[in-house]
C-alpha cells in the first residue's frame, strides 16, 4: 500500500497536465458551450512555438503560405533573435501571446460563426481546428520532432519523498503547484468577478446578459482566450515531460482531460483541477502497481490505464444523467433535412456499372484501360471509405447520435477475422503466424461482423442516457480505450509487437479476389468490382431503411426523443437497433479494409482517423447515402486526394491543412454537406443542359464569356510565371478561371444583398 | 414639457422581413408611464424587442434616448440607459439572487452600492432570500427580481413585458404602484406591456392600444377608460 502512494504521487506530473487541459475545456464550455476538442492542439502548437524560439529564435505564425507565387508571399516567419535561442522567459510570453492568438482566431473564425449551429457542427468545427493546427504544424515545423526543453521546474529528485521511500522528481511538484495556483485564479475569477459572473450569466441565458448590456460575444472572446492560453500553459510547461514533440502530440490526451471536465459538470474549475490530478494519480498506480500484482488480469496489463479515463466519464455521465449545464436560450440549428432516396434501382444501375468500368476498363483497352497502381488503389480506399461512412450516416445523420467510435469498431472486426482466419503456420509472407482456429474467410468475417455489432451495442448503452457532445466525449474515451486494450494488446490479438496481422485473400468458388493484381501490386479490378457491389449492396440496405418505418423511427428520435417517445417509439431500442446496424456496416468495412491492405496493425484504427472519417462524412453530407460516397472520394488518399496530389507533387503536405479549412468551412457555410451543394445544380443544370439552345448559349457567353477570358488570360501570364510548383500549364488557366468565376460569384453576392438559403429554412426545418 | 425619451415614427417591425407591426408611432416622456395594450399576437412584445435593438426596425425611425437603435446592438442600447424587464424574465437561474442583481448593477463602487439598496427597498421580499439560486424563486419571486435587476441599472426608460404573466391578482395589484413610484421617483420614462387594462389604466399616464399590428387607440389613461367598449372591441377584433 505504501508503494501505492509513492507511486500516486509520480502520477502528479501528468495529472497536473490534465488538470491544466481540463480547466481550459471547462472555461471554453462556460464562454461558448463548445467541447473543444482541438484543445490539445492548442498546447501542441504552443509547444512548438516555445521549444523553436529556443532552439532556433524564430517565431512561427499559425499559418502556411498559400500564394503559389514566389515573389508576393505571406510572412509565415518572424525572426525574433538572429542569433539563435530566445530568453525562456520571452518564449513564455510569445507562446502565450501565440496560444490567445489562437483562442481569438477560434472564436471569430470558427465558433462564433458557428454559434448557432447544431451540436454536431461544433464538433466539426473543432476537428478542423484540430486538422488544421496539425497540419500547419507539419508544415511550418516540419517533420523533426525535437524533445522538448524542460524549464523552470524544479531539477531535484526528492530521493525518499515524504518517507514513502520513492524518488519523485521534483518537477511533478512545481506542475502540480501550477495547476492549483490556475485553478485557484480562475476559480476566483468565476465566483467574484464580474466578468466571471457575466460569464455565468450568459452561459445561462444569453437574452439575459444582452438586455443588461453585456456582449455574449466579447465574454466568448476572452473566454476563448483564457481557454486557449490555459492550453499554452500546459503545453509549454508539462510538454517537457511527456516526450518528443510531434503534431499530434497531445490529441491523445485530451481524453483524461475531457473526462476530469465532465467530472465537475463541464463547470467547476476546482473539481476538474482534482479530478485531471486524480485520473494521472490513478492511471499511474494501475501501470506501475497494480499490473505488477498477481490477481491482476494478464489481458487488461495494456490496455488499463487508457480505460480508466473510459470508466470515469462513462460512470459520470450515467450517473449524471441530464444535469450537465446547458446553454440557454440560443436557438441551435437541427442537423440539416435527410433527403427521402428517391429511384435508388436507377442509380444502382449506373452506378454499379460505373464502377466496374473504371475497375476493367472499356471493352478493348481503347479508349480506357481501367484504373491501375495507386489510381485503382484509391479508388479501393474511397469505396470503402464511403463504407465506413454509411455507419455515420445512419448514426449521426439519421438517429442524430454522434459516435466517434465507428472506426475503431470497424478495426474490432477486422482484428477478429483475422485471428480468426489465422491457422498458427507460418509462411515466407507472414513469418510470425499467430495461433487461431484457421476458418475460411466468409466465416471468420462473419464473426468479425458479429462481434463489432456486439461491441457496438455495448458502446451503444451510454447513449441511452447521454447525448448530443457529451456522447461524443464518451465515443472517443472508448476510441482510445479499445486501441490500447484491444489492438496493442499482445495478449489479445497474439502479435510479435510491431508485426502486423495477416489477412489471407478472400476466393469465391475458387477465385481469388484479393486486393494482388496480376502485376503484383495491389490494384486487383476483380477486388474493386468486389468493393463495389459490396458498397451497393450496403447502399441499398441504407437506403430502404430510411424509407421504411425503421427510418421514420430513425428521425423521429433525431427530432425529438420526447416526441417520439409520447408517439409510442421504444427510443432505446431504436438507438441500440441504429448502432447495432452501424456497428454492422462498420464491421464490413473493416473487413474489406483487411482483405485491401492484406494484412493489418493498430495504427489503421488510431483514434483521430476516426474523427477525421466523421468529419469527411460530414463534408460529404452527413444525412444522406450520396453524402457518405462523395465523402468516400474525398477522403485522404481517397481518389480526388490522390488526383489532387498527383497534379501537384508537394500538395500531400497540405492535405490535413486543407481538409480542416474545408471542413470549418462545409460546418460555417454549408452544414448540409456537398451532396445537399451538389445535387440540386446537377438537377438544375441538366433540365437546362436538355432545354438549352443556342440563345440560351449565347446569354451564358455574354455573362460569364468576359469573365473566362479574364481568367485564362490571368492564369496565362498573371500566375503561371510565379507559380512554385512544377504544376501544368493549362492546370494554371483553369486557376485562374476558377478564381475568377469565384470571386465574381462572391461579388455578385454581396451586391444582391441576398442570404444564403441555409438550413433554417422552414421546409428543412420540419424534417 | 418634459424631454422625450422613446420616439418611435412610423415603424415596421417583425421577423425575417414580414411586418408583424406596420406604421406605428409612439412616444415615451420623462416621468411618464404609458401602457401598450393589445391582445394576443397584436404585436406588442415585438415593439418592445425593436425598441431595445433585439430585433431590426423593418422600416421607419426609432430612436431611444436621443439616438437611433437600428444597426445597433442590443448590449450598446442597454448601456445607454435602456433596461428591458422580459416577457421571459431573463433571470440567470444559476446565479444566486444577489449575483443577479450585481449584474444589473452600473456606476462606481457608491453608486453601485446604493443602487443595490434602492432596488432591495422596492421590493422588500428579495431582502432574505439573496443567497439562493433564482432558479429556485417562485413566479411572483422572480418577477420582482427581474424588475429589480432591470432597475439596479438606475435606468432612465424602462420597457417592463407582461409583468403580470403568470401571477396572482394580488401580487399584479401589489407590483404595479410600484412601477408608477420609479416613475415619479426617477423621473424614468415606462412602457409596459399589460393584458390587465383595468389595472395597467390605472397607474398608466397614457395608453396605446394595439391590434393586427397598428395602433388602434391612443390617448391619456383617462380617455381610453371612458372608452372602456371600444377597448375592448379592439381587443376583440371589432376595430
Amino acid at each position: 500500500m505504501k508503494d501505492a502512494i509513492a507511486f500516486a504521487f509520480l502520477g502528479l506530473g501528468a495529472g497536473s497536465f490534465f488538470a491544466l487541459m481540463a480547466t481550459g475545456l471547462v472555461v471554453a464550455y462556460k464562454g461558448s458551450g463548445v467541447i473543444n476538442f482541438a484543445h490539445g492542439s492548442v498546447a501542441m502548437y504552443a509547444a512548438f512555438t516555445f521549444n523553436y524560439l529556443r532552439i532556433d529564435g524564430r517565431l512561427r505564425l499559425p499559418w502556411v503560405d498559400i500564394l503559389p507565387t514566389h515573389q508576393v508571399n505571406l510572412p509565415v516567419q518572424i525572426t525574433i533573435s538572429s542569433g539563435g535561442k530566445v530568453n525562456v522567459w520571452l518564449a513564455v510570453l510569445l507562446a502565450l501571446a501565440m496560444s490567445a492568438l489562437l483562442g481569438v482566431g477560434m472564436h471569430y473564425l470558427v465558433f462564433r460563426p458557428l454559434r448557432n449551429a447544431a451540436p454536431l457542427g461544433k464538433v466539426i468545427g473543432a476537428i478542423g481546428v484540430m486538422l488544421y493546427l496539425q497540419g500547419v504544424a507539419l508544415v511550418n515545423f516540419g517533420s523533426e520532432n525535437p524533445q522538448p526543453k524542460s524549464i523552470l521546474l524544479p531539477d531535484t529528485l526528492f530521493k525518499n519523498f515524504l518517507g514513502f521511500g520513492k524518488p519523485m522528481p521534483g518537477e511533478n511538484l512545481g506542475l502540480f503547484i501550477m495547476a492549483v495556483l490556475v485553478g485557484a485564479v480562475l476559480w476566483f475569477n468565476y465566483k467574484y468577478t464580474r466578468f466571471g459572473l457575466a460569464t455565468r450569466a450568459a452561459a445561462g441565458n444569453e437574452k439575459g446578459a444582452v438586455l443588461l448590456g453585456y456582449s455574449p460575444e466579447r465574454l466568448a472572446l476572452f473566454n476563448w482566450i483564457i481557454a486557449a492560453m490555459t492550453a499554452g500553459l500546459a503545453g509549454v510547461f508539462v510538454g517537457s515531460i511527456t516526450g518528443a514533440l510531434t503534431p499530434t502530440k497531445f490529441t491523445t490526451l485530451i481524453v483524461p482531460a475531457l473526462g476530469a471536465a465532465l467530472i465537475g459538470s463541464l463547470s467547476s474549475v476546482p473539481i476538474a483541477i482534482a479530478g485531471g490530478v486524480g485520473i494521472g494519480m490513478i492511471q499511474t498506480v494501475t501501470s506501475t502497481w497494480m499490473t505488477g500484482k498477481s490477481w491482476f488480469p494478464d489481458w487488461l496489463q495494456s490496455g488499463a490505464t487508457d480505460a480508466i479515463p473510459l470508466v470515469i466519464i462513462v460512470l459520470t455521465l450515467f450517473l449524471r444523467g441530464k444535469s450537465l449545464p446547458i446553454r440557454g436560450n440560443i436557438e441551435e440549428r437541427r442537423l440539416p433535412l435527410s433527403p427521402y432516396p428517391k429511384r435508388i434501382g436507377w442509380h444502382v444501375a449506373i452506378l454499379v456499372p460505373l464502377g466496374v468500368v473504371l475497375a476493367y476498363g472499356l471493352p478493348g483497352d481503347f479508349v480506357f484501360a481501367g484504373l491501375s497502381g495507386k489510381w485503382s488503389f484509391a479508388f479501393m480506399t474511397s469505396l470503402i471509405a464511403a463504407m465506413l461512412m454509411l455507419s455515420y450516416v445512419l448514426l449521426a445523420g439519421y438517429v442524430g447520435q454522434i459516435s466517434m467510435v465507428q472506426l475503431s469498431i470497424a478495426g474490432v472486426s477486422a482484428f477478429f477475422m483475422a485471428r480468426m482466419s489465422a491457422n498458427g503456420v507460418p509462411s515466407p509472407q507472414d513469418p510470425f503466424a499467430v495461433s487461431g482456429p484457421g476458418l475460411p474467410w466468409p466465416i471468420g468475417a462473419t464473426l468479425g461482423i458479429i462481434v463489432a455489432i456486439a461491441v457496438g451495442v455495448l458502446l451503444g448503452i451510454p447513449a441511452l442516457r447521454i447525448r448530443g457532445v457529451q456522447l461524443a466525449v464518451v465515443t472517443i474515451a472508448a476510441a482510445v480505450a479499445l486501441q490500447t486494450l484491444y489492438f496493442d494488446n499482445s495478449k489479445l490479438t497474439n502479435l510479435m509487437a510491431g508485426s502486423n496481422a495477416a489477412v489471407p485473400p478472400p476466393t469465391f468458388f475458387g477465385v481469388d479476389v484479393g486486393s494482388t493484381g496480376p502485376r503484383g501490386l495491389t490494384d486487383s479490378p476483380k477486388f474493386v468490382t468486389f468493393c463495389v457491389i459490396v458498397l451497393a449492396a450496403m447502399c441499398v440496405i441504407v437506403s430502404n431503411l430510411r424509407r421504411g418505418s425503421t427510418g421514420r423511427r430513425f428521425l423521429a428520435v433525431r427530432a425529438n426523443e420526447r416526441a417520439a417517445a409520447s408517439a409510442g417509439i421504444d427510443v432505446a431500442r431504436t438507438k441500440l437497433l441504429a448502432f447495432g446496424i452501424a456497428s454492422g456496416l462498420a464491421g464490413v468495412a473493416g473487413v474489406m479494409t483487411a482483405f485491401q491492405q492484406q494484412q493489418i496493425s493498430s495504427s489503421n484504427w488510431v483514434y483521430f482517423a476516426g474523427l477525421i472519417a466523421l468529419a469527411f462524412a460530414y463534408l460529404g453530407g452527413i444525412t444522406s447515402v450520396a453524402g457518405a460516397l462523395i465523402g468516400g472520394m474525398l477522403t485522404g488518399s481517397g481518389l480526388i486526394s490522390v488526383f489532387g496530389s498527383h497534379q501537384s507533387s508537394g500538395l500531400h503536405t497540405y492535405t490535413p491543412l486543407i481538409g480542416g479549412v474545408g471542413m470549418i468551412l462545409t460546418a460555417i457555410i454549408h452544414p448540409s454537406g456537398q451532396a445537399m451543394l451538389f445535387q440540386p445544380l446537377l438537377q438544375y443544370f441538366g433540365r437546362w443542359l436538355k432545354a438549352a439552345r443556342v440563345p440560351e448559349w449565347l446569354v451564358v457567353a455574354r455573362r460569364l464569356g468576359p469573365y473566362v477570358v479574364l481568367g485564362l488570360a490571368l492564369g496565362a501570364i498573371g500566375i503561371n510565371p510565379w507559380r512554385t510548383d512544377e504544376w501544368s500549364r493549362p492546370w494554371m488557366m483553369l486557376v485562374g478561371v476558377l478564381l475568377v468565376l469565384f470571386v465574381r460569384s462572391i461579388v455578385v453576392r454581396i451586391r444582391s444583398g441576398g442570404h444564403e438559403p441555409s438550413s433554417d429554412s422552414p421546409a428543412e426545418v420540419s424534417a | 414639457m418634459s424631454e422625450t425619451l422613446i420616439d418611435v415614427h412610423d415603424l415596421s417591425a417583425g421577423y425575417g422581413g414580414i411586418p408583424v407591426v406596420r406604421n406605428l408611432s409612439i412616444s415615451v416622456r420623462a416621468g411618464e408611464v404609458v401602457a401598450l395594450l393589445g391582445p394576443n399576437g397584436a404585436g406588442k412584445t415585438t415593439t418592445l424587442l425593436t425598441l431595445s435593438g433585439i430585433l431590426q426596425p423593418i422600416s421607419g425611425r426609432v430612436d431611444v434616448l436621443g439616438e437611433t437603435v437600428s444597426g445597433v446592438k442590443p448590449e450598446k442600447v442597454a448601456r445607454r440607459g435602456l433596461s428591458h424587464v422580459a416577457e421571459d424574465r431573463s433571470l440567470f437561474f444559476d446565479l444566486s439572487v444577489k449575483e443577479n442583481l450585481r449584474l444589473g448593477l452600473r456606476g462606481d463602487r457608491n453608486e453601485r452600492a446604493a443602487s443595490m439598496e434602492v432596488a432591495l427597498d422596492l421590493f422588500p421580499a428579495l431582502a432574505p432570500l439573496v443567497d439562493r439560486r433564482a432558479g429556485l424563486l417562485s413566479g411572483g419571486e422572480q418577477q420582482m427580481l427581474a424588475m429589480a435587476r432591470g432597475l439596479a441599472s438606475r435606468p432612465r426608460v424602462l420597457l417592463v413585458d407582461e409583468m403580470s404573466l403568470g401571477l396572482a391578482p394580488i401580487i399584479v395589484e401589489r407590483m404595479l404602484p410600484i412601477v408608477r413610484r420609479i416613475a415619479d421617483e426617477t423621473g424614468a420614462g415606462i412602457l409596459m406591456v399589460e393584458q390587465h387594462v383595468g389595472l395597467a389604466l390605472s397607474v398608466a399616464d397614457r395608453g396605446y392600444v394595439l391590434a393586427h399590428g397598428e395602433l388602434a387607440m391612443e390617448g391619456t389613461s383617462a380617455e381610453l377608460r371612458s372608452n372602456r367598449r371600444l377597448v375592448e372591441e379592439s381587443y376583440l377584433g371589432g376595430i
